[in-house]
């Protein structure tokens, strides 16, 4: 049908009813069935009730290579499958419903505890099992029907109506941010949300026709203005400069916009940022997986601790650690990435003859070694154990407290943000950078063209281990007392998966990263308890789509046009210096080396 | 100390994989200025030589010295430093740096920036940074406009087969060394390519001051190029000397078209 096998329809097809189950048995949707993104109708558990169907139908319309060629779906094939596949999706998901039904909702719930009455009750629209069941059914056919069009439909269509869409989703999730910098910024925001819930119909249609605008324009005759405007920004050292201007300076209004309980969260982000920033040097630009990263993070919060006179919680009270010292946090945070630097060694020496997989289980260890250290009793007279650690300093400075205002802590850690983006971006346009990047390529050949292997290895460690100690140092300042529970693997896995959702070696990437992975379940305390699942979600997404991250690193991801431009231009030239191109490139030569590529 | 009769020099070298002698009692040397062909049937240990050369494998036994120093031992990057730089049999380039950059790596170990100065951009760096663009451009201009303009800002990977192989000797050539390995130059490359490949050995002599120890099967080019040729075969060399001497080795000669029929 429509050019895709039948087969392949009914098999993604059921495929999104499973889907549909599994959200449902994981509780999303009762979870999320009153989040409100427009109106009273559209809430974030209804959008859920049509995704699994938009994703199989999307999926299902892909352009296939059947005998060689590409072949695309039609539109009217593309709707149709759609439809077909979400029907199918929405048959398992009904015969599911009203199996639970039948054998009861509540012998169910022993086993599935998600599984209640008002998720039956959610599912069909009130109207109990058979007779909701329609309504269902006809969503999911929408959806599919949607996720078809969504890959079919001529492409001047599609991507305004995806980033109408998408736009209108963000901003309904966003809710809680957005009013309050409408507010704060002196505008009304009745237009655009209703008070404590999503967008009304009026606002949701105008941020979704001034996306919608704005895509067309962007992407308007053919992608060229989106290419020239990409290239003259890429090229032009002011715009690159202008560009960042901008960034930093909505980074710098952001907390006063937003008050001090998302400023809390924009500290959680920046202390990920950092944590990003210097897993990508170790990661990023010299190619080392390391997931044991949390060490540093670790090493960081607790050395603060102790050179900055905290003291550790015990049965009776307190107690003054082995070690101690009453710096200030200023004079003690260089000390601490300076240490840092030196664990960065001592971690890397052992590992300097590992590659791949094996360096990551390998980190993976060492980092776990930390993580028990702080646990354990053997380390409770330095560092407390089980207990920890409290008062750590509070790094004031001309009156400013960096513990108890939010506002201000994320000042202090941009400050670090800043100096650790700069350090990175120098370090990646210099000798040294391109030294990583030749490791990171083919560690072999570098070494056989000069470059020490070993020397930089350990300056990606040591230098990313600095880095990540000053995330500890602010996660201290911020927090003021340390628990292992703190420093576990899941800050290796946090870490890594910003970088990588990010763009590997990309330092705005970081920061996207972090926004997306920290800032956004961080917004919306509901998504805590699924964290895991979004994260897990998010990568798969990210390496099925979108392989070189949010935000890539120019390198991965040179385009092809670019070359053909400047292939050109060059060619024209060289015409003109009444160069022979044809004896360059001597004729059929080309085409045959073409194909004796590696 | 006397100065060094020879640039490298190979005396009784021996490499085993398990039960397998790859090289053994190897000896042979090459002379500044020279152009030194190694030729032998595939699994002679012409690439093994050129690996424990380079530091990639260390020898099981023997000694090499390069300038009268002993460099068994030594990591390839510290060979690289001495002066040998080498090209690989196949193709190893890093594909996603651009072609400018692959040859600024090269330069690597001849400059010195640290972080500190990398970080505060000192003038220091930036003159050092621009002397490395300026040699790497050098290096490049080497093969004519092959890898020079718009292709400088262009990855590795977009080059055709022969030019990524004119870029890795471009980025041997700019390790600024003494002594040129070229393991198969001309492989995959078609009678026109490979002609003027041999033009561009006898260059890097004659123009550059450099001595090539070159792996080579094509004889035309061996015979083009050779100030001396040195068959292996089995880990060991069977013939070494002029090209027509070799050539008609009978030792040679069996190598490649096998023992003739007893009796």
């Amino acid at each position: 049908m429509g050019g895709v096998p039948t087969r392949s329809i009914v098999r993604t097809g059921l495929l999104g009813g499973v889907g549909a189950i599994y959200v449902a048995l994981v509780g999303l949707y009762t979870k999320f069935a009153d989040l409100e993104l427009v109106g009273q109708q559209i809430t974030l558990g209804r959008v859920l009730i049509v995704a699994p169907a938009f994703v199989a139908a999307f999926a299902v319309t892909r352009p296939r290579v059947v005998a060689g060629e590409r072949q695309t779906v039609e539109l009217r094939g593309g709707l149709g499958v759609g439809a077909l596949s979400g029907l199918v999706g929405a048959g398992v998901f009904a015969a599911a419903l009203w199996f639970a039904d039948w054998f009861g909702v509540d012998r169910i719930r022993e086993v599935f505890v998600a599984i209640t009455e008002p998720l039956v009750d959610f599912l069909t629209f009130d109207k109990g099992v058979p007779a909701g069941l329609p309504i269902l059914i006809a969503l999911c056919v929408v959806g599919g029907v949607v996720g078809g069009f969504v890959r079919t439909a001529p492409v001047e269509i599609r991507r305004p109506a995806s980033a109408g869409v998408l736009a209108v989703i963000l901003f309904g999730l966003l809710q809680r941010i957005i009013p309050i910098v409408f507010v704060q910024l002196g505008f009304e925001a009745d237009w655009l949300y209703d008070r404590g819930a999503g967008l009304t119909w009026f606002g949701a249609l105008i941020v979704f026709a001034v996306a919608a605008a704005a895509n067309s324009l962007w992407n308007r005759d053919g992608g060229r203005t989106r290419e020239r405007v990409r290239r003259n920004v890429g090229q032009a050292p002011a715009a690159k400069v202008g560009l960042f201007v901008a960034i930093l300076a909505i980074m710098t209004i952001l907390p006063l916009l937003l008050g001090t309980a998302i400023s809390e969260v924009l500290g959680s982000v920046m202390i990920y940022v950092l944590l990003g920033l210097g897993l990508n040097i170790v990661v990023g630009y010299a190619g080392l997986l390391d997931l044991g990263y949390v060490a540093f993070f670790a090493f960081g919060a607790y050395t603060t601790g102790l050179l900055t006179g905290a003291f550790l919680n015990t049965t009776t009270g307190a107690a003054t650690p082995a070690l101690s010292a009453d710096l200030n946090f200023y004079v003690a945070v260089w000390i601490v990435a300076l240490l840092a630097a030196g664990v960065g060694l001592l971690i890397g020496a052992p590992v300097l003859r590992l590659r791949g997989d094996y360096l990551a289980i390998v980190t993976l260890g060492l980092g776990e070694i930390v993580s028990v250290i702080t646990a354990s009793k053997w380390a409770q007279p330095l560092i407390g154990g089980p207990q920890g650690m409290r008062g750590v300093t509070k790094a004031e400075v001309f009156g400013l407290n960096f513990q108890d205002n939010p506002q201000h802590f994320y000042y202090l850690a941009l400050a670090f943000v800043l100096l650790a983006a700069f350090v990175s971006w120098r370090l990646s346009t210099s000798r040294i950078g391109r030294a990583w990047n030749a490791m990171r390529e083919d560690e072999q050949v570098a070494d056989a063209m000069g470059i020490s292997t070993t020397k930089f290895k350990l300056l990606a460690f040591a230098l990313g281990g600095a880095i990540g100690s000053l995330g500890g140092a602010l996660f201290a300042v911020s927090i003021g007392s340390l628990t292992p529970a703190s420093f576990e693997i899941t800050v290796s896995i946090t870490a890594l998966a910003v970088v990588i959702l990010g763009g590997l070696g990309s330092i705005p990437g970081v920061l996207v990263g972090a926004l997306v992975l920290i800032g956004l379940p961080g917004l919306l305390r509901e998504f805590e308890e699924y964290r895991a699942l979004i994260y897990g979600g998010a990568l798969v997404a990210i390496m099925i789509l979108r392989p070189q991250g949010l935000i890539p690193n120019v390198r991965r991801s040179r385009e092809l046009e670019d070359e053909e431009v400047s292939q050109d231009a060059w060619a024209a030239k060289a015409a003109a210096e009444s160069e022979a191109v044809a004896a360059v490139l001597p004729g059929g030569g080309l085409g045959v080396e073409r194909e004796d590529l590696e | 100390m006397s100065a060094p009769e020879h640039l490298l020099e190979l005396t009784n070298v021996a490499k085993h994989f398990g039960g397998l002698y790859a090289l053994s009692g190897l000896t042979f040397h090459v002379d500044p200025g020279e152009i030194v062909s190694v030729i032998g049937p595939n699994g002679a240990g012409k690439s093994t030589m050129f690996n424990v050369v380079t530091g990639l494998y260390g020898p099981d036994d023997g000694g090499i010295r390069f300038r009268g120093a002993n460099i068994v031992g030594l990591a390839p990057n510290q060979v690289t430093k001495l002066g040998i730089a080498r090209t690989f049999q196949t193709v190893h380039l890093f594909p996603n740096m651009t072609i400018l950059e692959n040859a600024m790596v090269g330069q690597h170990c001849r400059t010195r920036s640290g972080v500190f100065g990398s970080v505060f951009r000192l003038p220091g760096t930036r003159r050092e940074e621009q002397r490395i663009r300026e040699r790497a451009r050098e290096s490049l201009g080497f093969f004519g406009s092959r890898l020079a303009g718009y292709r400088e800002e262009q990855p590795a990977s977009a080059l055709s087969y022969a030019n990524r192989r004119r870029l890795e000797m471009a980025r041997a050539l700019a390790t600024d060394p003494a002594l040129v390995m070229l393991d198969e130059p001309t492989a995959g490359m078609n009678p026109r390519e490979t002609l003027e490949l041999r033009d561009h050995i006898v260059r890097m002599r004659d123009e550059l001051g450099l001595t090539v120890l070159v792996i080579e099967h094509d004889m035309r080019v061996v015979k083009g190029v050779s100030d001396r040729v040195v068959a292996l075969d089995y880990g060991r060399k069977i013939a070494e000397g002029s090209y027509d001497e070799v050539a008609n080795d009978p030792q040679v000669i069996e190598a490649y078209l096998g023992t003739k029929a007893v009796g």
